[in-house]
């Protein structure tokens, strides 16, 4: 057998020519598909950590409440919750309160509706290493409870510089309006596609706009030291708020994750139940991104179609490259057969030759492909405001390519070779030594 | 509406804001009152009853005209039916076409938004704006502010040439648009002839002006002009005309969801 493997390889490159245009097509696949799973993986990864570090946990508790006859966006006895979260998580899981709702910004006749993000500046210090202040700082920021971070695209939009007062009027969850005035403490830009509208504020004041009790946030955000943990902390979640008198309930699907956690601050409902209560929607990040999940699903199935594609093309030239080959070795077919070699070693030679240049050509292409991939991720600037922003890390497209993926399509490619190369090479195989002998190409 | 009436209407606000501003001392009200003083309540409970058109059916025709620096003139006119007797009224908008067959219907507390495109009724808050302009709904129907405020006494104030009793609304909810509100009433009529409408945080949000009312049985009245201005929207005014006043029994199958729908083929 040994022998037979070394004998292969040797034969690998017989009819050079042949054996370089069956191989580029193998390098392309694997090339083509290193590209593709990196690309899915580093979207995948992008957007999870782009998420985490700007809009939901690792688990997100969201929900309503009902008092008085209506029903509320938004936690109440929030500091309870949270103490419940700390004491049944541990103290290596933190939870951060945020507060969120649209509100319209007046400036020297100019006026925008913004979505606000409330944040407490002593707690939710992780915003603070994504942004890039052109104007005012962090520090100023969160020095000034009326203060307001803006995006670089909105200061423009108003021509507000540092120090700038604004109005800002919404409607309150009650139905009332209510107005304040909020001073321009930083102008930032950021790489986080989750993070550009944000237009920062301090909790409380959100808050108090928006005539909310002091026990009241819009969302607490659960971080665990272990991510992968989300899904048994969620469990654990939900059975100690539960006790202490909150109803708790999971999302039915992603779609419902995802609003659960998106929900901003609006106009109350009638309560038909007409009871008080608080009701908790535990969301895990992986439910959040189940929608991302689908979409890098969808790309790497057309991914995988366009490569069933042409690998079949490839198949075909193996099926006919083989054929030939076979054809113009019936001598040294016919030799091997009289020296002894049975027909299985003969057909097994054969295979071994396409497996074996399938495995050097594909491995050359999945190794030139994570190449291009790690080239085009660390110097190719993709502008950020285009449509590829959501993919984006730092200004460069996020692609992962990783050694079991490629080793997976190495392994899948030679499998393929050895699967159409067996039926020509099984022919080969078959014939007899005296056939093969007194045959000429 | 011309551009001669606008023209009048604007100068008639004009003058208004111009002399508004003479707001006399005696700034007694407070911020958080929680009571309702019998004085403030008995001139509200007296413009109240004026404009309570209970026992009276009332059809007329209102247009709005919506002026924003920076952006074209947007115009609405609606047809009013009401029944301040029952507590309800019904609104169909006749102009432009992108709005016609849209309308409200309005039976107590609940406010329904017809939308012919979909054939639909959303229930609304008896308070929106109709038509995303400055005016609310609940303009058109029977006023009830002493359910919905604490009333007090702030002072008095010159209005255009009227002498003004002001009264300041306190909301004892905040489920209403404005928790704050200062009426001034007219003395020689008791009559609003200007609102003022705050936020919470007592910033103030419009100011309307009742420039004109009309008489349509004793003692009976119903505004002809107003002017409503957003104080934060640079230059936004709202002004409104009621034309066509009549006060003919109207059909009892003009309050209900389906003479909107009907309305609307």
């Amino acid at each position: 057998m040994g022998r037979l493997a070394a004998m292969a390889f040797k034969n690998v490159f017989r009819n050079p020519r042949r054996s370089f245009t069956l191989g580029i097509n193998y390098s392309i696949v694997a090339l083509i598909l290193t590209a593709l799973l990196a690309f899915s993986r580093g979207a995948a990864d992008n957007v999870s950590t782009s998420v985490v570090r700007a809009s939901a946990g690792h688990v997100t508790i969201s929900g309503q409440y009902a008092k008085d006859g209506r029903i509320y966006n938004g936690l109440l006895r929030a500091p309870e919750i949270e103490a419940i979260a700390a004491k049944t998580l541990g103290p290596k899981a933190s939870v951060l309160p945020r507060y969120l709702m649209q509100s319209a910004v007046y400036y020297k006749g100019l006026s925008k509706r913004l979505s606000f993000t409330g944040i407490e500046p002593g707690l939710d210090t992780g915003l603070a290493g994504q942004m890039r202040f052109s104007g005012g700082s962090w520090a100023e920021w969160a020095g000034d409870p009326s203060g307001v971070a803006l995006p670089k695209d909105v200061a423009q939009y108003f021509g507000l510089q540092v120090g700038d007062d604004v109005v800002v009027s919404t409607r309150t969850r009650f139905g009332a309006f209510n107005t304040g005035i909020l001073k321009v403490r930083g102008v930032y830009s950021t790489d986080n596609y989750f993070m550009n509208g944000f237009v920062l504020t301090h909790l409380a004041f959100l808050r108090g706009l928006d005539l909310a009790s002091d026990d009241s946030v819009t969302a607490l955000y659960v971080y665990l030291s272990d991510p992968s943990g989300a899904s048994a902390a969620r469990e654990r979640l939900s059975a100690a708020p539960a006790s202490a008198g909150f109803e708790v309930s999971s999302p039915k699907d992603d779609t419902e994750a995802i609003a659960a956690v998106s929900a901003a601050s609006v106009r109350y409902e009638a309560d038909k139940e007409g009871r008080d209560r608080v009701m908790l929607k535990l969301s895990t990040i992986g439910e959040v991104l189940g929608i991302v999940r689908s979409i890098v699903a969808a790309v790497d199935g057309i991914g995988g179609l366009v490569a069933a594609v042409m690998l079949f093309v490839v198949a075909i030239s193996i099926f006919i490259n083989l054929r030939m080959s076979v054809n113009e070795r019936l001598r040294e077919i016919g030799t091997m057969r009289a020296i002894g070699l049975d027909s299985g070693a003969v057909t097994g030679l054969f295979v071994m030759e396409g497996v074996a240049l399938a495995l050097m050509f594909s491995l050359a292409g999945a190794i030139a492909g994570a190449l291009a991939c790690l080239a085009v991720g660390a110097w190719i600037p993709v502008p950020a405001g285009g449509s590829l922003a959501i993919l984006l890390n730092s200004g460069r497209l996020a692609l992962e390519p990783r050694l079991g993926d490629m080793l997976c399509i190495v392994l899948a490619i030679a499998a393929m070779a050895a699967a159409f190369s067996y039926f020509p090479a099984r022919r080969g195989g078959r014939i007899r030594p005296v056939e093969a002998l007194a045959s000429t190409f | 509406m011309n551009a001669r009436t606008i023209s009048a209407l604007a100068l008639a606000a004009a003058l208004a804001t111009s002399q508004g501003a003479s707001l006399q001392a005696q700034q007694t009200a407070s911020a958080a009152a929680k009571a309702t003083d019998p004085k403030a309540a008995s001139l509200v409970g007296g413009f109240e009853d004026k404009l309570d058109l209970g026992g009276i059916d009332v059809t007329d025709t209102f247009t709005l005209v919506q002026k924003k620096a920076g952006e074209a003139d947007k115009v609405l006119r609606i047809q009013i039916y009401r029944r301040d007797a029952a507590d309800t009224f019904t609104l169909l908008f006749q102009y432009p076409n992108s709005e016609k067959g849209k309308g409200y219907w309005r039976s107590g507390d609940d406010l329904y938004l017809y939308l012919p495109s979909t054939r639909e009724f959303v229930y609304r808050n008896r308070k929106d704006d109709v038509g995303s302009t400055d005016v609310r709904a609940d303009l058109f129907g029977k006023p009830n502010t002493l359910a919905q405020y604490w009333a007090s006494l702030a002072g008095t104030a010159k209005v255009a040439s009227w002498d003004c009793d002001v009264v300041r609304l306190d909301a004892k909810q905040l489920d209403v648009d404005f928790p704050v509100q200062k009426l001034y009433l007219r003395r020689s009529d008791g009559l609003p002839v200007k609102v003022e409408s705050f936020s919470a945080g007592e910033t103030l949000l419009r100011t309307s002006y009742y420039i004109e009312y009309k008489e349509i049985a004793k003692g009976k009245f119903i505004f002809t002009k107003l002017l409503a201005v957003d104080a934060l929207e640079n230059d936004q005014k709202t002004y409104l005309t009621n034309e066509g006043i009549s006060t003919s029994r109207i059909a009892d199958y003009t309050f209900s969801k389906a003479f909107l729908e009907e309305q609307s083929r």
